[in-house]
């Protein structure tokens, strides 16, 4: 135990600070700094939108589609924006008003009312539903995935590359200790990265909500929402972590194993039940809080193909997670004992 | 006896031909790449969809074959059958994939090895400019890739034209411009992308992930940018998203009205071109420090 954490030790520095790190730190902090920047723009068109004239919701309601351009600014009134284009032969208008929470653009053709859209200032279930999308389509599937073959793959393969895997070997240590002790320094690197990385989105989300949907998230379900997304980061890092620390070391160019994962856990919800839970992916969406919306993007015929299975429970996602893993680092240590080197096939 | 001093003068004998030269790497490089076992699989996969693409042209120009369309028809199934841009645009999409897995592969072991094992100066020691070395490894790509993207999609178009009336041809030649025009396009930004990356971290392992995260993160940041903003002008930082549109333009196919358009997409990728090309310029210095 000892010399795991020695070696640990040893390669956390490294797995923090290197100069590969910050790509690392830019793929964890990106959706923080996208809600941030969210935040901040709430917040300004809060302050923007408080002096504007407001036009009751009801009377907006009331314009049937097709309506005409006059009668609309008779019953409306003057609008916030007033813009006018044309496009392929067809004069094009919208009016944008607000009802004291809603914006709302309607859209002309013609001098003929089309379609009406509203957006809310800030909704903060629309926002948690946007970061459970983001946090599942972006953070676990493309962000810890990359991050944790940049991390893990260095940690044998890198040192192959780099000429220096032969003093490790040297030491006076198992080579599964040294293995063990590697993957535990990219764990804890990876985890404090993602990990902390899921929790300041998770703040970021939470700082810019009016403070009557804050109280009352804080005193539901807030705490145990933003455990589970540090926990899904943190086990999306064992499992993957220890993928990418075996691929690395059975293989010479770990690159093909990522893609097949990579490309394994992209087509996840086109697939049968059954295979759909031989990914890492199926686990760690079993364990999200809230279920993200379908991407609006995927075409219709997509849709109906798609199907994704029933989640798996919390324990059973969590232990099969840890038993994998546990196989993985098996069968890496196994290949790690015969491992020979040869520097000059790299 | 040792030598301690020698002069040097400059070599007054024969040279091989500009051409002989820039093409001295993709012969040496091609083979090796041949042989490679993924890069074979690939290869051999990327050739379904354009055999499925082959199938669908000659069942839409024998639609007298199938029994609904014999005799008036239906319009929805004939409408379905069409070859237009929309098609072409999709055949477009699935090879491209297929190419940006090819460079992922191909792609970072062209120019990292150089410059791990400082073998730059070997190179520039020849007489070979830095854009004759760029073009050079660019020429190994754009021929691999040709193979998934151009011969595919001209056998396609030839298959089509050949098949249909003249015609249709007269009427559509602008298709096989646009597609030629759009896939050199896409060829050269997926080699410029790979060059970099290999170029970027000098090794081989870690570029190949580095093309993978271009084309799959960049797309994904898009999307939540997307999402988060409640906009659509995120879609511009996705090159595949940038790529497409303008394929779309140029094959005139309708997208949507509320995205960013082509003229816009254009520019984004003309930027995003310059900057990976200042970054490989940047990085491959015909320099070396002694110390």
């Amino acid at each position: 135990m000892n010399q795991i954490w020695i070696i640990a030790k040893l390669e956390i520095r490294r797995a923090f600070f290197s100069r590969r790190a910050l790509w690392v730190y830019l793929l964890a902090l990106f959706p923080a700094v996208l809600f941030f920047g969210h935040g901040v723009n709430v917040q300004y068109q809060r302050s923007e939108y408080a002096g504007k004239p407001v036009t009751p919701a009801a009377i907006l309601d009331r314009i049937p589609t097709g309506a005409a351009e006059s009668d609309v600014l008779a019953a409306a009134g003057q609008p916030i924006t007033d813009r006018q284009w044309k496009r392929r032969d067809t004069q094009r208008r919208s009016l944008q008003y607000y009802d004291g929470s809603n914006r709302v653009w309607l859209e002309f053709e013609n001098g003929a009312l089309k379609s009406t859209r509203r957006r809310t200032l800030n909704s903060f279930e629309e926002d948690s539903k946007v970061y459970a999308g983001v946090f599942q389509f972006f953070y676990l599937r493309l962000a810890i995935f990359f991050g944790c073959l940049g991390i893990f793959i260095n940690l044998f393969r890198g040192e192959m590359i780099d000429k220096s895997l032969h003093y490790w070997f040297l030491a006076p240590v198992r080579r599964e200790i040294l293995l063990l002790g590697k993957y535990c320094a990219g764990l804890i690197a990876s985890a404090a990265i993602f990990g902390g990385g899921a929790l300041l989105s998770f703040g970021a989300l939470l700082a810019y909500q009016s403070s009557a949907d804050l109280q009352s998230y804080l005193q539901s379900d807030a705490l145990s929402h933003g455990t589970w997304y540090f926990l899904s980061a943190v086990l999306g890092c064992v499992g993957y972590g220890s993928v990418f620390l075996a691929a690395g070391l059975l293989l010479r160019n770990p690159i093909i194993p990522a893609l097949v994962m990579l490309l394994w856990e992209s087509i996840n919800g086109f697939l049968p039940d059954l295979l759909q839970k031989l990914s890492v992916l199926h686990y760690l969406q079993s364990l999200c809080p809230v279920a993200p919306p379908l991407d609006p993007s995927v075409p219709p015929l997509a849709r109906m193909i798609l199907a994704p299975a029933a989640p798996t429970s919390a324990w059973a996602a969590i232990t099969g997670l840890l038993a994998v893993t546990a196989l993985v680092l098996y069968v890496a240590s196994r290949t790690a004992r015969r491992l020979e080197i040869n520097y000059g096939t790299e | 006896m040792a030598v301690f001093k020698r002069g040097y003068q400059r070599y007054a004998g024969p040279r091989t031909s500009n051409l002989t030269r820039f093409l001295a790497v993709p012969r040496f490089v091609w083979p090796k790449l041949l042989a490679e076992r993924f890069v074979i699989i690939l290869l051999v996969n990327s050739l379904f969809w354009p055999m499925l693409c082959a199938g669908f042209i000659y069942v839409s120009n024998h639609a007298e074959l199938l029994p609904s369309l014999g005799s008036g028809g239906d319009d929805g199934i004939r409408k379905m059958l069409t070859i237009d841009g929309k098609f072409f645009a999709i055949f477009m999409n699935v090879q491209s994939t297929f190419a940006i897995i090819l460079a992922a592969i191909a792609g970072p072991g062209l120019i990292a090895p150089d410059l791990a094992n400082n073998a730059l100066p070997l190179y520039f020691a020849r007489p070979l400019s830095r854009w004759t070395y760029i073009g050079a490894r660019m020429m190994v790509l754009f021929g691999l890739l040709s193979l998934v993207t151009l011969l595919p999609g001209l056998i396609v178009f030839g298959m089509q034209a050949s098949l249909a009336s003249s015609a249709w041809l007269a009427a559509n030649w602008t298709l096989g411009q646009g597609m030629v025009l759009g896939f050199l396009l896409y060829i050269f930004m997926v080699s410029l992308i790979a060059l970099t990356c290999s170029a970027y971290v000098k090794w081989r392992v870690v570029a190949g992930a580095l093309v993978l995260g271009f084309f799959f993160v960049l797309a994904g940041a898009s999307k939540i940018i997307n999402q988060v903003f409640r906009v659509e002008w995120g879609s511009l930082l996705n090159p595949g998203y940038a790529i497409y549109t303008v394929w779309c333009a140029l094959l005139g196919v309708e997208t949507a009205e509320d995205a960013p358009g082509a003229w816009e997409c254009f520019t984004v990728l003309l930027v995003m071109l310059g900057a990976l090309l200042a970054v490989l310029l940047r990085k491959l210095r015909p320099v070396e420090v002694v110390s």
